[in-house]
């Protein structure tokens, strides 16, 4: 396997543009970018067929040997070109490569947003707290705007599988249960406890089929020091399904990130609801809403197990799966047994 | 080990993430340095309790299987965290503890599923005193920095 370079990247993009020359790669960095695909930044040019010279920075993004989580790269394409253009920010998408001969793995081209944050931890400090607040807002209503979305309309319907309202969530929870079972590395007596709970108290059927992003939580969107959000970041669990499963995964206490009274680091629980509620015009029934935040505490654990899996199993060492292994066995298990009262 | 491992792993991950990583390039390698700087910090953490919190863990699992007796169980299930009450743990090295707990904590979900729904007393005292467990289990878990 040949090293991954600038001039095979170039020699890709000028396959992509007919009637360029010049084209050229310069500035090639892996960068971190989510433990699903390795993400490199570069800063292709060219002059176009019009003899106009072209200097874009781009995201390149790349399937590894192996990752925290199996996900098809032709879906989370087609989301962000799915919501470009639309209230919800994405960075524009150019290409995807599913055949290996070019890259060694398949891979997909994106223009990069560049001048923003999306660490985390950056949001706690002193810094952002006069913004805190407009960012949860944003943060919120960019998810309404998500669940509001019409995934037929989008043109989503042929690339995500189908779902019917009433079996939402028993597709999610027989996947996320398989991949336990799968990839268990430790026995899990609080999630197996919860699994067994959500079973036998199944939610109602979802009130519409919307995109569900699939990992919208703090730390997956790019924004600035004055409160507003560029971005949406990685998408590469979306999917069809009941609105309510991602509305449940950014309030999971894991990602408060310290700040347990705000989640996503943001706003407190009710405020997050009630912004979500006004800008998609759904409602989050309290009971539904409690089992889809249960039930991402299921996600979260088969989440975490797959990466000590791939690690354990030598498919990859990426330190980022030991990372989320051992900071998040743990908090998941606690925020399972806070939704099951029995924290 | 003096000085004490727990101190040398903890100085080196302070060393690794506020010192080394932000002069590293390319950013990439900063960020495997910095996360490899928190592993090193949990490490630290763990080297000085784990072999106390499994042999806790592992003691309170056993009384929660004695306890079972107490509960109508089926034949099998019976005689397994009957066998499984009666282990000590003899040898105290990490991996050895782990594998104890492994096999207790497989038997507390089989014994867990079997108890909960049931609404006599003995059933009921058992099933509040294996999530009362379980919580404490994370307690003892826990670690400095989590994120919650």
């Amino acid at each position: 396997m040949a090293e991954l370079s600038e001039d095979r990247i170039a020699a890709y993009a000028a396959s992509r543009l007919p009637g360029a020359r010049d084209v050229a790669v310069s500035g090639l960095a892996r960068i971190s970018g989510g433990a699903s695909r390795e993400t490199y930044r570069l800063r292709l040019r060219y002059v176009d067929a019009d003899g106009r010279s072209v200097e874009r920075p781009l995201i390149l993004r790349r399937d590894p040997p192996a990752s925290l989580i199996e996900t098809e790269r032709h879906i989370e394409f087609a989301a962000y070109r799915a919501f470009h253009g639309s209230p919800v920010p994405v960075p524009q998408m150019l290409w995807l490569e599913e055949d290996p001969a070019h890259l060694d793995y398949p891979f997909f081209v994106a223009e990069e947003l560049t001048g923003f944050e999306s660490s985390p931890g950056a949001l706690t400090g002193e810094a952002y707290d006069p913004v805190r607040e407009k960012l949860g807002r944003r943060k919120w209503t960019i998810l309404g705007e998500i669940s509001r979305a019409d995934p037929e309309a989008l043109g989503l319907t042929t690339v995500m599988a189908k779902v019917a309202p009433e079996d939402c969530w028993r597709r999610e929870l027989d996947y996320w249960e398989g991949v336990l079972d799968e990839d268990e590395v430790t026995p899990q007596p609080i999630i197996r406890a919860a699994i067994r709970w959500l079973r036998a108290n199944p939610p109602p059927p979802a009130q519409k089929i919307s995109v569900v992003h699939g990992d919208f939580r703090t730390g997956n969107f790019l924004y600035d020091a004055a409160g507003e959000i560029h971005g949406i970041l990685d998408w590469e669990m979306a999917h069809l399904g009941d609105p309510l499963e991602d509305l449940g995964w950014g309030l999971n206490r894991i990602w408060c990130w310290g700040q347990n009274d705000l989640r996503g680091g943001l706003l407190p629980r009710d405020q997050a609801i009630a912004v979500w509620e006004q800008a998609s015009g759904l409602k989050a029934d309290p009971a539904a809403l409690h089992w889809w935040e249960l039930f991402n505490c299921v996600k979260g654990q088969g989440i975490w197990v797959s990466g000590a899996k791939a690690w354990s199993d030598g498919e990859t060492r990426d330190p980022i799966l030991i990372i989320s292994a051992w900071r998040m066995f743990n908090p998941q298990d606690r925020a399972a047994l806070e939704l099951m009262g029995r924290l | 080990m003096k000085p004490d491992p727990d101190a040398v792993l903890g100085y080196l991950a302070g060393l690794m993430v506020q010192t080394i990583a932000p002069q590293v390039q390319p950013q990439y390698l900063a960020g495997v340095i910095g996360m490899s700087g928190m592993l090193l910090g949990m490490a630290a953490q763990e080297w000085d309790r784990a072999a106390d919190r499994l042999v806790k863990e592992n003691r309170a699992i056993r009384g929660l299987f004695r306890q079972a007796e107490r509960v109508g169980l089926d034949a099998d299930l019976a005689q397994e965290v009957r066998a499984l009450a009666g282990g000590q743990d003899d040898d105290l090295r990490i991996s050895a503890l782990e594998s104890v707990n492994t096999g207790l904590r497989a038997a507390l979900i089989s014994l867990h599923a079997a108890v909960e729904t049931r609404t006599d007393a003995a059933s009921r005292a058992l099933n509040d005193a294996i999530w009362a467990e379980l919580s404490a289990s994370t307690s003892r878990r826990a670690y400095t920095g989590s994120p919650f």
